[in-house]
């Protein structure tokens, strides 16, 4: 997977494009862990009121 | 550090409510969570498939996420201040027993916050620096397209200036992805509901502030 969008100029030298677009799964993956990752945080370790 | 400025300072209503977010700072939230969607949609859905004449949408709703943000940041700057989202030691104490108590599993002497929970003024504080990034970043690519007051010039940068400015926007879009799924979640969280509440009604009960914050650090009308 690349982290970057390059393309090249009429020189031949890479010019940076941007982020890639493959990392939006990858972004809305990490949104879905940290969901599930906090409910079973408060299911299971959270502290609770005693 | 308290709460107590009087433009932090709660008002309560006539039914014994607290005022947590007075309405032009709801309208405030609401616009620029309706930009941020709008934004999001037009920047990824194209990238998805789902083709559309996105780029004026995209680039309008930003201007008026400009606006709306401008507004908030003079309206914090010169009327309400900082302090009720400024980090200070007693949010380090928080967060410090906030593990304990993780650790311990034993909620019973957790501090109650002021206005803001120390998550509540991070994840503000990581909005406003990714929101920004993407303002000015969006700003400077306003030169590259056509628009009603100018020609487009792709030439006004150094071809590095400009893909440094799109990974900049670029990385910051990606993180909103993330942001906005997370905040979405604490909103609707059982939990969390007071709060969902007072951003759209904009009060809390007296009962709810005495369970949630701390009456020293969040000083409301008596």
């Amino acid at each position: 997977m690349e982290l970057f969008r390059v393309s090249r100029d009429i020189y031949g030298r890479e010019v940076l494009e941007g982020m890639s677009w493959d990392l939006i799964g990858v972004f809305f993956g990490i949104g879905c862990v940290l969901i599930v990752g906090h409910a079973l945080y408060r299911l299971i370790l959270a502290p609770k009121q005693r | 550090m308290t709460d107590s400025s009087a433009a932090n300072t709660g008002a309560t209503t006539a039914a014994g409510k607290v005022v947590r977010h007075v309405g032009v700072d709801r309208l405030f939230h609401w616009l620029s969570a309706a930009c941020v969607l709008i934004l999001l949609a037009t920047a990824f859905l194209p990238i998805l498939g789902v083709e559309f004449g996105w780029v004026t949408i995209h680039w309008m709703t930003g201007l008026v996420l400009m606006a709306a943000v401008l507004f908030h940041i003079v309206r914090v700057l010169f009327w309400r201040g900082l302090r009720s989202m400024w980090m200070g030691s007693a949010d380090v104490r928080d967060v410090v027993a906030v593990v304990t108590a993780t650790l311990r599993r034993d909620a019973s002497g957790l501090p109650k916050p002021g206005k803001y929970s120390v998550a509540q003024k991070f994840i503000h504080h990581a909005f406003a620096v990714v929101v920004l990034t993407t303002l000015v970043t969006g700003g400077m690519m306003l030169a590259r397209i056509d628009t009603p007051w100018w020609q487009r010039n792709p030439y006004l940068l150094p071809d590095a200036v400009w893909g440094v400015t799109y990974v900049l926007h670029g990385l910051a879009a990606l993180l909103l992805i993330t942001m906005v799924m997370m905040h979405i979640y604490f909103a609707l969280r059982p939990e969390k509901r007071l709060f969902l509440r007072a951003m759209i009604r904009g009060w809390i009960t007296r009962e709810e502030f005495a369970e949630h914050h701390d009456s020293r650090r969040w000083q409301v009308d008596r």
